[in-house]
């Protein structure tokens, strides 16, 4: 099976950055021959709502964003500690900054499939989280950012349909675009909303939630898991990642261990049903803290 | 000891090989450990060694030792 896009983009590392490329095939060692159509069909809904020119931006922007991530877990290697502590901090210095924030979620929706970690979790959230779900689920995804999980699942769930909320109006716009990209209109829709106001949406209205890499950017990551209880139905399940000892400019919860994504999802009356803890393969020699990503599958 | 030489010894105790010979050529492509953690480290022994601050930009885009000899003349007082 070809995968044009793909190629385009290995092709791209090649010459222009090669010092990624080792990292990118670790990842498809994950699970041979899997990664490249799914990173195929992430390219496809890019360049459907973009143009081609997307890939050359969003491997660029893949390069930027791990060239950040990396030089963050060494100087909290130094310092023991992230740099920024609260939301304010992280919008002055990043958020708040239109340029900066486009290239940053194009880099992390390649960094999905592209750091062996993320593939890892991407495949434990399509075989364990999605695949179980039934046709015509209503989703919804907090702070989706530029929209990807969302739309794998509603590629992979037939007739499912997503509302996301996020407070970046960026991650709005390339949310919504992707989904059209993607042949979603009409089945997904995002509005502009802070993920800790979502108290204020109907009780009980989700038969799925999806909330990734979010929690570690909160001062009070236990909202989230108070929003997915109250907006999830029962016995319905939802998935919800975090960041453990992995430093990156915009993280500012410092999550340790395991355990503690675990309490705050009992906190909430959540059962954990499933969970997985991945790190990447490459490390800093010597390293003191292991940078992991961790997934939960929640059931209410 | 030109450029080129303290980038020697620097790669030699990053990479941890003592036979390692780099030329202004050399690409990561060339040394099997060269990924993108090591890359950032080099960089970040590079600024400590000549006294020097990198963009993250110029940490990301740089691809060969010669770019590097290059970058550091630009940036190391005169």
């Amino acid at each position: 099976m070809s995968h044009p896009l793909y190629d385009r983009l290995m092709s791209c590392f090649r010459e222009k950055f090669p010092q990624n490329l080792r990292g990118i095939t670790d990842a498809e060692a994950v699970q041979p021959g899997r990664l490249q159509p799914h990173v195929e069909e992430f390219l496809t809904w890019a360049v459907a709502a973009y143009g081609e020119s997307i890939i050359e931006t969003a491997a660029e922007a893949f390069v930027g964003f791990t060239t950040d991530v990396n030089i963050a877990q060494v100087r909290y290697e130094k310092e023991g500690q992230y740099r920024c502590h609260t939301y304010a901090e992280v919008y002055e210095t990043h958020y708040s900054k239109a340029e900066e924030m486009h290239g940053y979620l194009w880099g992390i929706y390649l960094s999905n499939w592209l750091w062996a970690h993320h593939a890892d979790l991407s495949y434990f959230y399509l075989d364990r989280f999605v695949r179980p779900i039934a046709a015509g689920s209503h989703f919804v995804e907090i702070a989706p950012g530029h929209g990807g999980w969302g739309i794998l699942a509603m590629h992979r769930v037939p007739g499912a349909t997503i509302e996301g909320y996020d407070i970046s109006p960026l991650s709005i716009e390339i949310a919504s675009r992707l989904a059209r990209g993607a042949g979603l209109e009409g089945r997904a829709r995002y509005e502009e909303r802070d993920a800790l106001s979502l108290s204020s949406l109907v009780p009980e209205s989700a038969d799925a939630c999806v909330c990734s890499f979010v929690l570690e950017h909160l001062e009070e990551p236990e909202a989230i898991f108070r929003a997915v209880a109250h907006i999830l139905r029962p016995g319905k399940t939802a998935f919800i990642t975090g960041a453990l000892t992995a430093a990156q400019v915009d993280h500012i919860f410092e999550f340790k261990k395991e355990s503690e994504l675990v309490l705050m999802a009992e906190k909430y009356g959540l059962r954990v049903t499933e969970t997985l803890s991945a790190n990447p393969a490459r490390q800093l020699p010597k390293a003191r803290f292991v940078p992991r990503s961790m997934a939960l599958i929640v059931r209410k | 000891m030109d450029t080129l030489s303290e980038l020697q010894s620097l790669f030699r105790e990053v990479f941890q090989l003592d036979d390692l010979v780099i030329t202004r050529g050399t690409t990561a492509h060339d040394i099997e450990a060269w990924d993108s953690l090591i890359h950032v480290t080099l960089m970040m022994e590079v600024e400590t060694r000549f006294g020097i601050r990198f963009t993250t930009a110029e940490i990301a885009y740089l691809k060969s030792v010669g770019d590097l000899v290059d970058l550091i003349a630009k940036k190391r007082p005169a």
